[in-house]
């Protein structure tokens, strides 16, 4: 078992909640957060602040835009 | 009561589209279907970029309308079995910096991105781990409004590769793409504009006194 350590879990965290990290290197910061509270608290923070800006920035589209973009498509299609 | 009538405005869900345009002919792989079978599903997600790159309502829509107008122009430029999201990103973003930045209010920064600070998490390592975990909870416990508006105020490069990465899930390669700039760019945005985020939001909660009680094992 190689611990990579908490240096390298703290440097290589965003990258590998972004999913950036070859297999193996993921491995190893997963079994490094699966054995430090305080880098497991990090990465805790790091996925909750991902989820926050997710739920925040969840929008619908206005139904008054919808139909102006069809229309616009549909104009543009019947002078095609 | 039960309301059997519909009102009156006419949704576009309800508008017999296909039955309108019969006479245009638009056969299940026409070019023409394909388009709006494929790329207007993306309007909802790039309504949400655009607010986040526009800041208001009124300029979302319209850059998001124009969007369209452009991928379906271009329609014959995409390559089927390529990504198509990232291809209407890059068009969205390349609208947005040719017609909109120019006349936000804010005028254009050109980021700090030179700095070669992209380890900007000094000062966690010295935090104590009662407070990251309380840090964690307070953030998990924000209103959504106050994580818009921390979007908002960090800048535009730094929000938008955030938003890239964390909302819709991008590669960074993709997000260079998206972004022309370097991958190494991309990187160095993403974590300033992440670190940005969380001081603020952490700034929030304190302000607040949300999750001001970390010590859960005591109640």
């Amino acid at each position: 078992m190689t611990d990579c350590g908490c240096d390298k879990a703290k440097k290589d965290l965003e990258e590998y909640l972004h999913h950036e990290l070859l297999a193996n290197e993921a491995a190893d910061i997963r079994e490094h957060i699966a054995n430090c509270a305080s880098c497991a608290d990090e990465e805790r923070v790091g996925v909750v602040l991902i989820e926050a800006v997710q739920r925040a920035c969840r929008e619908t589209a206005p139904e008054e835009l919808r139909l102006q973009v069809l229309t616009k498509i549909r104009q543009l299609q019947t002078h095609a | 009561m039960v309301r059997l009538m519909e009102p009156e405005t006419v949704r576009v869900s309800d508008v017999d589209w296909a039955a309108m345009t019969d006479d245009l002919a638009l056969s299940s792989d026409s070019p023409d279907r394909l388009f709006e079978e494929q790329a207007l599903p993306f309007m909802d997600q790039l309504y949400a970029a655009a607010l986040r790159m526009t800041r208001n309502p009124s300029d979302a829509q319209d850059l998001v309308q124009e969007t369209f107008v452009k991928a379906y122009a271009a329609w014959a430029q995409f390559h089927q079995g390529t990504n198509l999201k990232a291809w209407l990103y890059r068009i969205l973003t390349n609208t947005f910096i040719n017609s909109y930045r120019k006349k936000q209010r804010e005028p254009y920064q050109s980021p700090i991105d030179d700095l070669e600070d992209w380890q900007l998490g000094g000062a966690e390592s010295t935090t104590a781990r009662a407070s990251r975990s309380a840090e964690a909870e307070a953030i998990d416990h924000l209103p959504d409004s106050a994580v818009k508006s921390a979007l908002q105020s960090i800048p535009e490069d730094f929000r938008m590769a955030v938003y890239f990465a964390d909302v819709e899930g991008f590669s960074y390669q993709e997000i260079a793409d998206i972004m022309k700039t370097p991958i190494g760019t991309v990187m160095s945005r993403l974590h300033r504009g992440r670190r940005m985020l969380r001081d603020l939001l952490t700034d929030y909660a304190r302000d607040r006194g949300i999750a001001a009680s970390p010590a859960r094992s005591t109640q």
